[in-house]
C-alpha cells in the first residue's frame, strides 16, 4: 500500500487546523480508510485532546523516531472508528527534536501501511513548518474569511510551492453566512480571487464544533452538526467525488425545526 | 435607528460594505508580499525603465507610474510612460533632472 501523505496547514494559528485535521481524518475512516493522524506540533500537543485520547498515550512520536519504541507502539488506534490512529507529539520537547529527513522517513514508514497519513502542522513557518511538510506529497490549508487568516495563508501557498508541494487545496472555516449576507464578511468567491487555489471545502462557523471538542469527540461522528457534514464533503472530495456545496443559508424556521428534531433523535 | 429601518426596507446600501475594504486592502498587500521587492530595487527598477524608454521616445518620466499587479497567483509589471515627443532624443539626465 502506498498512502497519500497531506499536510494540513494555514500560517496563522487558531483557524481550526487541529480540528479540521480531527474531522476530515475521522471522516475519511469512517468511509472505511485507513488513517493515520500525525500531530507534528511538537511542544504543543493538542490533537489528543481534540480527538479525545489524551489518556491513552504512553510514547510519542518522538519515541518512535529515536527508536525507543516501534512505530506500531506509538500509534494509538481510536475506539469509535477502528480505523482511525493517531501519532501524538512529545510534549516535553520541542521543534528542533525532529529534522524534516527524519519526518519524511517516518511519513514514508506511516504511507506503506495507511491509507492517508494527515500531518497537523504548527502554526508558523520555520522548523515546525518545514519538518511537517517534508515528507508531504499534498497540502490543504485552512483559512477563515479574514485579512490576517487570507493574507498568511497566500504566504503558505508559496512556501509549499517553493517546497515542491504544488496546487494546495482550500478550506474556510467559520464562515458565518449572516455576516456574508450583509457584506461584513468575505465570501466564498472572495477568498478563492484572492488566493486563486482550488477550494475543497467551507466550514460554517458552528457551535458544535466546541461541543464536540469539550467531549472528545469529532462533529463529523455527530450526524447534527452542520460543521461535521462540511467536513464530511471535504472528505468525499479527497476521495475525488463530485459533491455539491454545503448551503450556506441559514436556516429558516422550518430547517431549525428540523434541525432541532435531526439533534434530538 | 428609524432611518436606518428604513433604509433597510427600501434596500439602500450607503454603508460602504466592510468586506469591499478588506478585500482591496488584501489584493494590495498580497501583491506586495508576493513581488517581494525592497523599495530601492523598486526605485532602480522605475529609473532603468525611465532609461530605456527615454532611448526611444521623449518622456514625462515624473509622471511616470509603475507598479505591479497580480492576478491568478501570476505577477505583471504595470507601467503607464507619458510620452511628450515622439522624436528620438538622446537621454541625458542633464536637464531632465527629475529623476528618483
Amino acid at each position: 500500500m502506498n498512502g497519500k501523505v497531506m499536510v494540513v496547514t494555514s500560517g496563522k494559528g487558531g483557524v481550526g487546523k487541529t480540528t479540521a485535521v480531527a474531522n476530515i481524518g475521522c471522516a475519511l475512516a469512517v468511509r472505511g480508510k485507513k488513517v493515520a493522524l500525525v500531530d507534528a506540533d511538537i511542544g504543543l500537543r493538542n490533537l489528543d485532546i481534540v480527538l479525545g485520547l489524551e489518556n491513552r498515550i504512553v510514547f510519542d512520536i518522538i519515541h518512535a523516531m529515536e527508536g525507543r519504541c516501534r512505530l506500531r507502539q506509538a500509534l494509538i488506534r481510536d475506539k469509535r472508528v477502528q480505523t482511525l490512529f493517531l501519532l501524538p507529539a512529545a510534549q516535553s520537547k520541542d521543534k528542533d527534536a525532529i529534522r524534516p529527513d527524519q519526518m519524511k522517513e517516518l511519513t514514508g514508514e506511516l504511507a506503506s501501511e495507511f491509507d492517508y497519513v494527515i500531518l497537523d502542522c504548527p502554526a508558523g513557518i520555520e522548523r515546525g513548518f518545514k519538518n511537517a511538510v517534508a515528507g508531504a506529497d499534498a497540502a490543504v490549508i485552512i483559512t477563515t474569511p479574514e485579512v490576517s487568516a487570507v493574507r498568511d495563508a497566500d504566504r503558505i501557498v508559496g512556501l509549499l510551492e517553493a517546497e515542491g508541494i504544488e496546487k494546495p487545496k482550500l478550506v474556510i472555516n467559520r464562515l458565518r453566512p449572516d455576516m456574508v449576507r450583509r457584506g461584513d464578511m468575505l465570501d466564498i468567491e472572495d477568498v478563492i480571487d484572492i488566493l486563486a487555489i482550488d477550494l475543497v471545502g467551507v466550514v460554517p462557523d458552528d457551535e458544535t464544533v466546541i461541543t464536540s471538542t469539550n467531549k472528545g469527540e469529532p462533529a463529523v461522528l455527530d450526524g447534527a452538526s452542520r460543521a461535521g457534514e462540511a467536513f464530511r464533503r471535504i472528505a468525499a472530495r479527497l476521495e475525488g467525488e463530485d459533491v455539491p456545496f454545503l448551503s450556506m443559508e441559514a436556516p429558516g424556521f422550518w430547517g431549525r425545526i428540523k434541525r432541532f428534531l435531526g439533534a434530538a433523535r | 435607528m428609524v432611518f436606518d429601518f428604513v433604509s433597510w426596507i427600501l434596500g439602500k446600501k450607503d454603508k460602504p460594505r466592510s468586506k469591499d475594504l478588506a478585500k482591496e486592502r488584501l489584493k494590495l498587500v498580497l501583491t506586495h508580499d508576493r513581488v517581494d521587492i525592497s523599495p530601492q530595487m523598486f526605485e532602480k527598477l522605475r529609473r532603468d525603465l525611465a532609461i530605456a524608454c527615454a532611448k526611444y521616445v521623449e518622456i514625462d518620466e515624473a509622471g511616470m507610474n509603475v507598479r505591479f499587479d497580480s492576478q491568478d497567483r501570476t505577477l505583471a509589471l504595470v507601467a503607464s510612460v507619458p510620452v511628450i515627443g515622439t522624436k528620438r532624443t538622446s537621454y541625458s539626465s542633464k536637464g531632465r533632472g527629475k529623476m528618483g
